[in-house]
């Protein structure tokens, strides 16, 4: 018996030492990227490298914030994530009471219809939708790589469990003392979803802004290019100074870090959502 | 009267609900797809149309680098997905009855490259692995391999995208994974544990057969997402050397917006459509009857 809890002990010490290993493996690529950003141009080509930068410079990133619109682009891709993250928010909260509250003809039908949408990427239908965005004349703008975020059946299907926790009685007793429907959803459901919307928030705004096809085929000038769009195109750049192309893609990769060290509990419950069904 | 008239009325408010929503979806998905089927079957150039019937699928299919971009892409599939649940299943059965802390900084550790996107991985990966001044090929000069041009050398550059899509993206998984073994009730491996049964045996006996609702989202959600696997592609290979590294996403994405074949480019989308739709089916069934 107690010969056996050791070996069981040594199994489970020896998985976690090559779990732990690899965790920290998957971290070195982020740390190479981050170090070789303040390198100089000549320490970073250098073989064998420096592991740990000797000389610390800032150069890289006054490159690309001088030299490239890299202000543009960040202000593009955030205007972008937060707007279709907010619009998103605004429609799918909409109809996801709708569809968890209220009874209409059609409503079981709709709602299948549309969440069967969930797993189809747009990015197969690429071609009419580009077509779609040249008719309505938003190629090169913002607005035509924010609405097509906002078909996404996601918001409905992650709010609509939020909604339907919540008892119908309190919409029943509002409905007795006269509320409209508007002001029932508006003042009494939508503050006790809250923590459904916070999770809808940072999923959506994270998922717009590492959407990097859509941005590439919708922005194709200096002006409308997002953040995503504008690093990868240093990297195909003929510069051949690593160090500032990886300058870049830190300044990319940094707002996403500190959501996740910020919301880490949000992640984990709205990516969670989906599985548990 | 009066309650044909307030059923009436909830109808109206209803839809008025989901009108913006609806709205939404049909203009940016639904008539897509409708116009990426109808596409598909008529030959364009610029302003003309002609109608060519399945003329565009005749000449997929007889275009060796389509045939190539599908052998590539049920290739990553295949290997990512199998990867990606064989590897997470192994670190959250490790981790999940560990304490706390320990647990959010595996899960944070394997989720990060996640979170900074495929972009930036890229990147990263393609400054690693650049034969002139890479860390990789640097190591592997050190060790003495043939090759240090990874991404140049046509039996190489299918494993290492495979690699670090793998590694970029199994964080996902095991964020579900774990979620899902914290819900096992304890009972049940406890009593086992209690009767001598071995860690391993636990594992494979009780916990993978009770997280398998999760292993089925897992692995849709994995062959979904590889089969549009795009910016690795573009960034790290361009499709080469010679083809050998593109994928239907790529082939689709280069007859649309730079061969302007936009015929050929729907019938691609509608065949990745056609396999996606069918892939979430049984999800779709799971998730609606819990609704």
């Amino acid at each position: 018996m107690f010969g056996n809890k050791n070996k069981k002990e040594k199994l489970d010490i020896i998985t976690n030492s090559i779990v732990l290993f690899f965790a920290i493996l998957s971290l070195f690529p982020l740390y190479w990227l981050l170090t070789s950003s303040f390198k100089n141009s000549a320490d970073v080509v250098k073989m064998p490298p420096d592991w740990f930068p000797k000389t610390f410079t800032m150069s890289n990133y006054v490159d690309v914030f001088n030299n490239q619109p890299a202000l543009l682009w960040a202000y593009n891709s955030i205007v972008v994530a937060l707007v279709a993250t907010i619009a998103l928010i605004i429609v799918s909260s909409l109809a996801a009471y709708a569809f968890s509250k209220l009874k209409f003809k059609g409503k079981n039908i709709i709602f299948i219809i549309f969440i069967s949408s969930l797993m189809i990427p747009k990015e197969v239908m690429i071609v009419p939708l580009f077509r779609i965005i040249q008719n309505f004349d938003m190629v090169n703008t913002l607005s035509g790589m924010i609405w097509p975020n906002v078909a996404t059946a996601f918001g409905v299907f992650l709010l609509k469990g939020f909604f339907d926790s919540i008892p119908d009685s309190l919409r029943e007793a509002a409905k007795i003392d006269g509320a409209s429907e508007f002001k029932i959803f508006y003042k009494i459901y939508l503050p006790l979803v809250k923590p459904g919307i916070g999770a809808l928030f940072i999923l959506n705004f994270v998922q717009v802004w590492n959407d990097y096809l859509w941005q590439l085929i919708v922005g194709q000038d200096a002006t409308s290019k997002t953040l995503m769009v504008g690093i990868a195109t240093l990297m195909q750049d003929l510069n051949p100074n690593f160090a500032y192309k990886m300058a870049g893609a830190t300044v990319a990769a940094v707002p996403m870090l500190l959501i996740f060290i910020f919301f880490q509990k949000y992640f984990t419950k709205g990516i969670t959502i989906g599985a548990d069904k | 009267m009066k309650l044909k008239n307030e059923s009436f009325k909830e109808n109206i408010t209803g839809y008025l609900f989901i009108a913006p929503q609806m709205l939404l979806f049909l203009v940016f998905l639904v008539y897509p797809i409708i116009e990426g089927i109808r596409l598909s079957l008529y030959k364009i150039n610029y302003q003309t149309e002609t109608f060519i019937g399945f003329g565009n699928y005749q000449r997929l299919f007889s275009d060796p680098v389509f045939v190539q971009s599908t052998f590539n892409t049920v290739i990553f599939v295949v290997f990512i997905v199998a990867l990606t649940v064989i590897f997470a299943l192994f670190v959250s059965t490790a981790i999940f009855d560990k304490n706390a802390k320990y647990v959010s900084f595996i899960r944070g550790a394997y989720y990060i490259p996640v979170m900074v996107s495929m972009v930036v991985m890229s990147m990263v990966w393609s400054f690693l692995l650049n034969p002139a001044n890479g860390l990789i090929p640097f190591v592997a000069r050190q060790m003495e391999l043939s090759t240090v041009n990874f991404l140049g050398d046509k039996s190489w550059v299918l494993p290492v995208i495979i690699f670090v899509t793998f590694a970029t993206n199994v964080g996902q998984a095991i964020i579900l994974y774990i979620a899902s073994l914290i819900g096992v009730p304890k009972e049940l491996f406890e009593a086992a544990e209690v009767d001598g049964a071995s860690r391993m045996k636990i594992i494979f006996k009780i916990l993978i057969p009770m997280v398998k609702p999760t292993t089925i989202y897992i692995i849709i959600m994995n062959i979904i997402a590889v089969l549009k696997i795009f910016v690795v592609i573009q960034l790290l290979t361009g499709g080469g050397p010679n083809n050998s590294s593109t994928t239907l996403m790529y082939y689709l994405y280069n007859n649309a917006f730079k061969y302007n074949q936009l015929g050929i480019a729907s019938a691609v989308g509608v065949i990745m459509f056609l396999i996606t739709l069918a892939l979430s089916i049984p999800q779709l069934r799971a998730m609606l009857k819990k609704n």
